[in-house]
């Protein structure tokens, strides 16, 4: 015990009060109308916050309980069928209470594997250009409109150089242009943050594909050399595709699921 | 010199409760209001306010925690070394640093995001990006949770330390588990400390403060030490050679002679020469302790001989500090210091041995530094003269001393009360001693009241020259007042006279007096307006009345005021009056008209002509004809007729007194023009 613990040094020499327990015992038994009362009066972003802490409880809560419950349910499962004949209607029920039995993780695992087939993206949304194209009027009066600025994320390859401001139309801005993404393997279930090489192809046209146009359900070829893949012929494989799954202009981020 | 108070290292919030406050923070602190009509501009200006005001906080919040946790290598070697042995160096370090980049990468973070609202093109998506930019703040101070658990509790633990000043005074007590270590403290010292009779009960370092010398010492209770290599200890004898090592004290080396404590003599004897690399250039004593229990004469002389040895390696350790102070400790008692705390015996010499020890080394210490020679140097200690310094009594007193004082003849006033009748009869006679002119006069009475009175407001010591000071002013001033009106007085005139007199002053009063009023009202022009001529008193006739009263004939001036409002009539009338006139008198008092008359109109002139002054040019005017000099004239009234108009003092005042007046610039502007409305 360090020198300055007065209270536990307290506790040591002339031990607690008498009636300690009772008062812990009682102070417990009132814990719950305070938590209550207070989850009554908590205004504003406080009392969301608590009965939000205070909702995530009670669904733990009810968790574990409904877990206890359903392995007491498997050993009533497991009865001795009734003898003698039972009508159709009443057959189900003895199916239904066995297909109860199956276990969380066993459900976790066939989801898994229908998953597995499925393309990541099969369909997107399609953005008209007025979107993604941001008219810039020019000109002293600013009275001509033939300059666009591209408003989602793009990529830009690194040897490119912008036109003069005569011969360029698309104007691809320096703030959305983006050079690495978040990419999850399926297989392994982990995340690399990886440089792109370019933009394979972007659904919502040509257009897009060649300006380099990255929106939900592009499919990018990214860097992998740092994952170390190796083809079936021992070679290390570097580019590989993956479809963005999430939003870049709205998340700042590009996150993409590799194509295995 | 930094002070080690680790008491005041704010709390290190844990992640989750860092978060709520941020967030919160960022919900009270910033408008929490938005509309998707609002310029875009504001709009994303608000929402970057918004992430800009987190990472600000976040940044704050856990720079408080960077800056107030010690940073091992500033702080002092014991302190650190203790920390380390405590907390895990690495450890420590590791934490601090991590929040640190955490701190660097959030900066990051909200720069990135920030940046990317600028191009947000719609509410939506800007509040997107800002949701974005604190989820990700607050999932890397997430990953922080372990760190700042971690230095919570290290706070938590260094607030409890003792603290200990490494530059002070200090006697440290060391040596195996239960030999009496902590009951020494508990009698040197009021630090109450746990003894208990098993091994370990001490686990950490304790500190007690003592007064030796007038000066505060402090006293470190060590943990015991085994006898076994530096990498196998634990923890809490780590921490008893951390304050061996780094403390500059004096080291008492506790033996148990009893071997109650369950180690020999012998294997103390081991420790001590184990150990012995810590003492180097620190005093050190060995302390045989529990001699109530096993008296030090009844030793065996193994036991014995391998306390001496102890006791040479102790003098030798100490013979490397101070040459002074071998001899001391050999002539102190040529044997070992023994005490024995149960009974309180001897603790106080070994304190106080401890103690001299420690100072003898510290002043020598001091000696041998660079700085002392500069300070001696300057030094001078003033010695008395040699030889008898007997004090100094006169002769004449020592005589008297010899022969007895002579008894005065004089009375005193006590004498007198004693001889009428003692303290509370006798009333002492005040008017004896008092000091006047004549002796006669020190019973006089003299009253308190003195025609109405009362006399002390009277009594001023020279009153009696300031009195005839005054007299004398007074007659001084009569005699120039007498001078004065024998050379203008009235007693010449006769009654006739004085009457008129009377009369001249009376007017003249008046007339003033009128004067005055009339400037009043005019404001010092010669003009009144007839306004304020309310008593109707400034009419011709009265000038008349009054000029002729004076003597002087007005009627010539009358006809001038009147000559205005005469008629075209009465003017010719008046004109052949004045051609009358011409022959007899040349006098200059002419009135206006009939100047004008004159100089404009001959006879044949038709009647249709203006009065107008001066046509003809006089030479040297600089106008070459008559015609000219009428333009000019006419020109400079057009000139003037203007400035006059707008109130100009002249033609360069371009004032403009109301700049926007009101009526001009307010009020809907309707099918009217501007200037109406």
């Amino acid at each position: 015990m360090p020198q300055n613990e007065h209270i536990e040094l307290f506790q040591k020499r002339y031990g607690r009060r008498l009636d300690h327990e009772e008062r812990q015992r009682k102070k417990e038994a009132r814990s719950v109308h305070k938590k209550a009362e207070y989850a009554q009066k908590a205004l504003g972003i406080k009392g969301k916050l608590y009965a939000k802490k205070r909702y995530a409880e009670k669904v733990q809560m009810k968790k574990t309980l409904a877990m206890h419950a359903e392995s007491d349910g498997k050993r009533r499962s497991n009865e001795e069928p009734k003898k003698g004949a039972i009508p159709a209607y009443l057959l189900d029920r003895e199916q239904a209470s066995r297909s109860k039995v199956l276990s969380n993780t066993v459900k976790q695992k066939r989801k898994e594997k229908a998953g597995k087939w499925e393309v990541p993206l099969p369909k997107v949304r399609p953005i008209a250009e007025e979107e993604v194209f941001k008219v810039l009027r020019s000109g002293k009066r600013k009275r001509k409109q033939w300059k666009r600025m591209i408003t989602k994320a793009t990529f830009v390859g690194q040897s490119f150089t912008r036109k003069p401001p005569k011969y360029e139309r698309f104007i691809r801005p320096t703030g959305l242009r983006f050079t690495k993404a978040h990419v999850t393997h399926p297989e392994l279930k982990t995340t690399f943050c990886l440089e792109i090489i370019g933009v394979k192809k972007n659904p919502n046209g040509q257009t897009m594909t060649q300006m380099g146009v990255i929106t939900k359900g592009t499919v990018i070829e990214v860097n992998v050399s740092e994952l170390g893949l190796v083809t079936p012929g021992g070679k290390v494989v570097w580019g590989k595709y993956a479809q963005v799954t999430n939003n870049p202009e709205n998340d700042g981020c590009i996150n993409a699921v590799l194509l295995v | 010199m930094p002070v080690y108070n680790f008491k005041a290292l704010p709390t290190v919030p844990s992640a989750s409760d860092l978060l709520d406050v941020v967030l919160s923070k960022t919900q009270r602190q910033t408008p929490t209001v938005v509309r998707g009509k609002w310029q875009i501009s504001r709009i994303r200006q608000f929402y970057m306010r918004k992430v800009k005001y987190t990472q600000q906080t976040f940044h704050d919040k856990l720079g408080k925690v960077l800056d107030s946790f010690p940073k091992l290598d500033d702080i002092h070697p014991f302190y650190s070394d203790l920390m380390n042995v405590l907390y895990d160096r690495d450890h420590y370090k590791l934490a601090l640093g991590q929040i640190h980049t955490a701190v660097g990468l959030i900066d990051k973070i909200a720069k990135d995001y920030v940046r990317l609202l600028k191009y947000g093109d719609s509410l939506y998506r800007c509040k997107q990006l800002k949701k974005a930019a604190l989820g990700r703040m607050c999932t890397l101070m997430k990953k922080q949770k372990a760190s700042l658990v971690y230095l919570e509790q290290v706070r938590q633990h260094m607030s409890r330390l003792p603290s200990i000043d490494p530059n002070t005074r200090t006697l440290l007590v060391c040596g195996y588990p239960n030999v009496g270590k902590s009951s020494f403290m508990n009698t040197v010292t009021r630090a109450d400390v746990e003894v208990e009779p098993y091994a370990f009960t001490t686990k950490s370092l304790y500190v007690g403060h003592m007064d030796f010398k007038y000066l505060r010492w402090q006293v470190i209770d060590t943990p015991g030490i085994l006898d076994r290599p530096l990498e196998t200890r634990n923890t809490i004898e780590m921490q008893s050679i951390t304050a061996l090592a780094h403390l500059r004290a004096v080291i008492l080396y506790i033996v148990d002679i009893s071997e109650q404590c369950g180690y020999t003599i012998a294997q103390q004897a081991a420790l001590f020469h184990s150990i012995k690399p810590l003492f180097a250039n620190k005093p050190l004593l060995v302390v045989c302790n529990k001699t109530d229990a096993q008296a030090m004469e009844d030793l065996p002389q193994k036991s014995k001989d391998l306390l001496e040895e102890m006791k040479k390696a102790a003098d030798m350790n100490c013979a490397g500090l101070t040459a002074s102070m071998v001899v001391d400790s050999s002539s102190a008692d040529g044997g070992l210091v023994t005490m024995s705390t149960l009974k309180e015996d001897g603790v106080s010499d070994v304190k106080n041995k401890a103690c001299e020890m420690l100072l003898m080394s510290r002043v020598d210490q001091k000696l041998k530094t660079r700085k002392t020679n500069d300070v001696l140097n300057r030094l001078h200690v003033a010695l008395p003269s040699t030889g008898v310094r007997a004090p100094n009594i006169p002769k004449s007193v020592l005589a008297n001393a010899k022969a007895g004082y002579p008894k005065s003849e004089r009375k005193t006033e006590k004498d007198l009360q004693e001889e009428n009748g003692g303290a509370g009869v006798y009333s002492m006679d005040v008017r004896k001693n008092y000091l006047l002119e004549k002796d006669e006069w020190k019973y006089d009475k003299i009253p308190e009241i003195f025609d109405g009175h009362n006399v002390a407001d009277f009594v001023d010591p020279d009153i009696e020259e300031r009195l005839a000071e005054l007299e004398r002013e007074e007659e001084a001033m009569l005699q120039e007042e007498e001078n004065q009106m024998d050379e203008e007085s009235e007693d010449d005139l006769t009654a006739e006279e004085k009457q008129t007199l009377k009369k001249i002053r009376a007017k003249k009063s008046k007339i003033i007096m009128d004067h005055r009023k009339k400037k009043q009202k005019g404001q010092g022009s010669a003009h009144i307006a007839r306004k304020h001529d309310t008593e109707r008193r400034l009419t011709s006739r009265r000038m008349r009345d009054e000029l002729g009263e004076m003597g002087v004939d007005a009627s010539a001036a009358i006809e001038r005021n009147r000559g205005r409002s005469v008629t075209r009539r009465g003017k010719k009338r008046a004109l052949e009056d004045d051609e009358d006139m011409e022959g007899r008198s040349k006098s200059r008092s002419k009135s206006r008209s009939a100047v004008l008359g004159r100089t404009h109109s001959s006879k044949s002139r038709s009647r249709s002509r203006g009065p107008s002054v001066a046509h003809s040019a006089e030479p040297g005017s600089g106008f070459k004809h008559s015609a000219q000099k009428m333009k000019a004239q006419i020109l400079s009234d057009k000139m003037q007729r203007k400035m006059q108009k707008l109130a100009r003092k002249g033609e360069g005042d371009r004032i403009i007194p109301n700049e926007m007046p009101k009526h001009l610039f307010s009020g809907k502007r309707g099918i009217g023009k501007t200037d109406r409305r």
